[in-house]
C-alpha cells in the first residue's frame, strides 16, 4: 500500500502552548482513518495542520509523496467537511458545489453536469437551486460532503461532520460516509470524539490525548489489546472498569483487594506475585457464563429491552451489561465471572498494559 | 381604563406609545421644516414678507432663475467632484484599512481607535487644520511633497481654482475615513471564518476570496455605507468656510454653501430653499438605495 499522507515527527506549538507533541502516523492511499480523544486533545489540531489551515512547528507532513509543509491549502488539493459545514451562505447548492471548478478552469457546462451527477450519489438532485438557509441539518450535511467529492481531492478531511445531526441521522449517516469513502477509492481522515463513530467507520484508529498519539491500529485491536489505561478506559461502551488489586502468590491468578471478598481472578499469563496492578474488566465481560468468581449487590439498574446496564454498590462501582431485558433487580446480588483472556493489568504508575 | 393603562405598561400599547414618541418628534422637527422649505421655494420671499406665511405665489420663477445663474454649472460639476470624490476616497481608503485592520497584529484595535478621532472632531476644527496642512507657503503638505521630489514649486491648493474643489475633498475624505473604516469593519468581521477556510481548501487566491466572498457577503453593508456617505457627504458644510470660503471665484462652491450663500449672504431665501430642494432629490435618491440595500438585513 503507498502512503497517501505520511506525518513524521510533527510538534505544534500555538505561542507556549504545546499542542501537537511528535505526531507520526501514516495513512495509506484508500483507508479511512479516525482521530478520536477527548476534547482539546488536538485532533482538530492534526486535521487543519494535515489541511495547510495551521502551520507546523517541526516535523514532515507529505501528501502522495510530496512534501507539504509550507504549501498552501489551496495547493494541497485536500477537501474538507467542516463541523460547521461552512456553506457559503450567498450561493445555492449548484454554486456551492461548483465553487472549486470555477478557479480550476472547468466550463460553466461541464461544472453543471458534474454536479448533477454528485448531486444524484448523495441524494440532492431536487435541492440544486435552494440556498443553505433553506435546508434542513442533514441536507447542508450532505451539500458539504458533495463539494469535497466533486473535487476528487487527495485526500479527504472530515472534522466532526456528523455531530450536529440527531442521534438517528448520525447513525444513518455513519455508514453513507462510509459506502461513499468505499465508493469513490478514497483515502479520508475523520475527525470524531465518539469512539463508537471511530469504531465503526474507520479501518484504523488513532487515539489522542494531550497532542499526543496514545496508540494506533485497527479497531479491534485497540479493543483487545489496549496499550495503556487511557486507551483502555477511552474505547468500549459503557467504559472498562478499573479495580485495584496485586499479583498473588501462584503468579498466574490477580487478587482484587477492593471488592467485596477480594475475589482471585485466574489469568492467561505470570504476574509477578505481591505486585500491585491495575485490573481493567471490561462490563460486557462480566457475564461470561462460567462458574461464579465473585458476587456483588446491585444499586442500579438501567434497562432499553434489549440490553440492561447495571451499577454495582461497590468502591469502586463496577458497570456491567447484560443483554435482554435484564433479570437482576436493585439490591440483589450479581454472580460474576470472567474468561482469563479477558482480564486487562495495567501498571498503577505508569498506566503501561503488562 | 385598566385595560389601557395595563396595555401601555407591559402589552402592544407601549409600543405604540414608543413608535408614536418617535414619530411626533419627527414630524415636528424633521416633516415640517421640510415641507416649509419645500414651500419657500415655491414663492416670492423678500426681507418684508419674511415672517409670514402667506406670500405671493411664484410657481417655478425660483428654479428658472436658479438654473439660468452663470455659475449654476460650476456648482453642480463641483458638487458632483465633492460627493463622488469624497465617497470613492472615503469608501476605497476605508475598505482597505479595514480590511488591514483585520490582521491581527499588536495593537491593532488600540491604532484602530486612535483613527475615530476624525470622527468626533467638528467639522470647522478638521477645517481648520486642514486650511494650515493644504496652505501655499508654509503648508505641511507642500513640504512633504517637496522634500520627496513629487512636486517642485509650491501648489496653492486653496487658492488655484483648478484644486480648490480637490482641497476640500481631501480634508472630507479624511473627516469620513474613520465612520467608513468602522462601518466595514464590522461588515467584515461578521463573515465566519470558516467561509474563508473552505474557499482556500476550493482552491482559491486572496484576490478571488475578496471577490467571490467578501464582496457579496458585504453587500448589504457596501450599499449602506455608500448611501451614508451620500447623505453625509451633501450635508458637509463647515469644511468650506473652513478651508476655501466656496473660492477662489465659486471655484469650490457646491450646492449647500450656495444654497447657504443665497440664503445668508443675499438674503434670498426662496433661492437658497430652492438649491436645497434640488438636493433633496439626491439625498432621496441615496436613501432609496440605501433602504433598498438594508432590506436584505431582514432575511438571515
Ligand atoms: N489558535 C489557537 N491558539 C492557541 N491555542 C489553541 C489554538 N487552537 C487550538 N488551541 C489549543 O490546542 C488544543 C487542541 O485544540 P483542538 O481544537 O485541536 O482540539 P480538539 O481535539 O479538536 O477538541 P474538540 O474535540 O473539542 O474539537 C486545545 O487545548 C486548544 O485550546
Ligand atoms: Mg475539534
Amino acid at each position: 500500500m503507498t502512503p497517501q499522507i505520511e506525518i513524521s515527527h510533527v510538534e505544534k506549538h500555538y505561542g507556549a502552548f504545546h499542542a501537537l507533541k511528535d505526531i507520526d502516523l501514516t495513512i495509506p492511499k484508500g483507508s479511512f482513518v479516525a482521530l478520536v480523544g477527548p476534547s482539546g486533545c488536538g485532533k482538530s489540531t492534526l486535521l487543519r495542520s494535515i489541511a495547510g489551515l495551521e502551520s507546523i512547528t517541526s516535523g514532515d507532513l507529505r501528501i502522495a509523496g510530496e512534501r507539504m509543509n509550507e504549501m498552501p491549502p489551496r495547493k494541497r488539493d485536500v477537501a474538507m467537511v467542516f463541523q460547521s459545514y461552512a456553506l457559503y451562505p450567498h450561493m445555492n447548492v449548484l454554486g456551492n458545489l461548483t465553487y472549486s471548478l470555477r478557479f480550476k478552469g472547468v466550463a460553466k457546462a461541464d461544472a453543471r453536469e458534474k454536479a448533477n451527477r454528485v448531486a444524484s450519489t448523495i441524494g440532492l438532485e431536487k435541492l440544486l437551486d435552494r440556498y443553505p438557509r433553506e435546508l434542513s441539518g442533514g441536507q447542508r450535511q450532505r451539500v458539504a460532503m458533495g463539494r469535497a467529492i466533486i473535487r476528487e481531492p487527495k485526500a479527504f478531511l472530515f472534522d466532526e461532520p456528523l455531530s450536529n445531526l440527531d442521534a438517528a441521522l448520525r447513525v444513518h449517516m455513519r455508514m453513507e460516509v462510509r459506502a461513499l469513502h468505499d465508493r469513490l477509492g478514497a483515502t479520508s481522515v475523520y475527525v470524531t470524539h465518539d469512539q463508537i463513530e471511530a469504531m465503526t467507520m474507520a479501518d484504523h484508529v488513532v487515539v489522542m490525548r494531550d497532542g499526543r498519539i496514545e496508540q494506533q491500529g485497527s479497531p479491534l485491536t485497540l479493543y483487545d489489546t489496549p496499550a495503556n489505561r487511557f486507551v483502555a478506559g477511552f474505547i468500549g461502551s459503557p467504559a472498562m472498569n478499573f479495580v485495584d488489586g496485586h499479583g498473588s502468590e501462584d503468579g498466574h491468578s490477580v487478587r482484587l483487594d477492593a471488592l467485596p471478598g477480594a475475589p482471585v481472578l485466574p489469568l492467561d499469563r505470570r504476574v509477578e506475585p505481591g505486585r500491585p496492578v491495575v485490573a481493567g474488566l471490561r462490563p460486557e465481560h462480566l457475564f461470561s457464563g462460567g462458574e461464579t468468581q465473585f458476587s456483588v449487590p446491585i444499586r442500579v439498574v438501567e434497562s432499553t429491552g434489549s440490553i440492561a446496564y447495571y451499577t454495582t454498590d461497590t468502591d469502586p462501582e463496577l458497570m456491567l451489561v447484560e443483554q435482554g431485558r435484564g433479570k437482576l433487580r436493585s439490591g440483589d446480588s450479581a454472580a460474576l465471572s470472567i474468561a482469563p483472556g479477558d482480564i486487562h493489568l495495567f501498571d498503577p504508575m505508569t498506566g503501561l498494559a503488562l | 381604563m385598566r385595560r389601557i393603562l395595563s396595555s401601555i405598561t407591559d402589552g402592544k400599547g407601549f409600543d405604540l406609545v414608543l413608535v408614536g414618541v418617535t414619530m411626533i418628534f419627527l414630524l415636528a422637527l424633521a416633516g415640517l421644516p421640510l415641507v416649509y422649505n419645500v414651500l419657500l421655494s415655491f414663492q416670492e420671499v423678500d426681507m418684508f414678507n419674511l415672517a409670514a406665511f402667506q406670500r405671493p405665489w411664484a410657481g417655478l420663477e425660483n428654479y428658472r432663475e436658479v438654473i439660468s445663474q452663470p455659475e449654476f454649472g460650476l456648482v453642480m460639476k463641483n458638487t458632483g467632484i465633492f460627493v463622488f470624490g469624497s465617497i470613492a476616497g472615503q469608501f476605497v481608503l476605508g475598505f482597505a484599512l479595514a480590511i488591514f485592520f483585520m490582521v491581527k497584529f499588536p495593537f491593532a484595535s488600540t491604532i484602530r481607535g486612535v483613527f475615530l478621532v476624525s470622527w468626533v472632531m467638528p467639522g470647522l476644527v478638521v477645517g481648520a487644520i486642514w486650511g494650515l496642512i493644504l496652505a501655499g507657503d508654509y503648508g505641511v503638505l507642500n513640504a512633504i511633497l517637496q522634500s520627496l521630489g513629487i512636486i517642485d514649486g509650491t501648489v496653492f491648493w486653496k487658492s488655484d481654482p483648478r484644486l480648490s474643489i480637490w482641497a476640500v475633498t481631501i480634508a472630507n475624505i479624511w473627516l469620513g475615513l474613520a465612520f467608513n473604516m468602522m462601518l466595514l469593519s464590522v461588515g467584515l468581521a461578521a463573515i465566519p471564518r470558516d467561509l474563508y477556510e473552505a474557499a482556500e481548501l476550493d482552491g482559491a487566491n486572496g484576490l478571488q476570496r475578496f471577490a467571490t466572498i467578501t464582496v457579496p457577503m458585504m453587500r448589504s453593508t457596501i450599499g449602506a455605507v455608500l448611501a451614508l456617505g451620500l447623505i453625509y457627504t451633501l450635508q458637509q458644510f463647515d469644511l468650506f468656510p473652513a478651508i476655501t470660503e466656496g473660492g477662489p471665484a465659486n471655484s469650490s462652491t457646491v450646492a449647500q454653501y450656495w444654497a447657504w450663500q443665497w440664503s445668508f449672504r443675499i438674503f434670498d431665501f426662496a433661492k437658497g430653499a430652492t438649491v436645497s430642494v434640488m438636493m433633496l432629490i439626491f439625498v432621496l435618491v441615496a436613501s432609496i438605495v440605501y433602504v433598498w440595500s438594508t432590506r436584505a438585513e431582514v432575511r438571515g
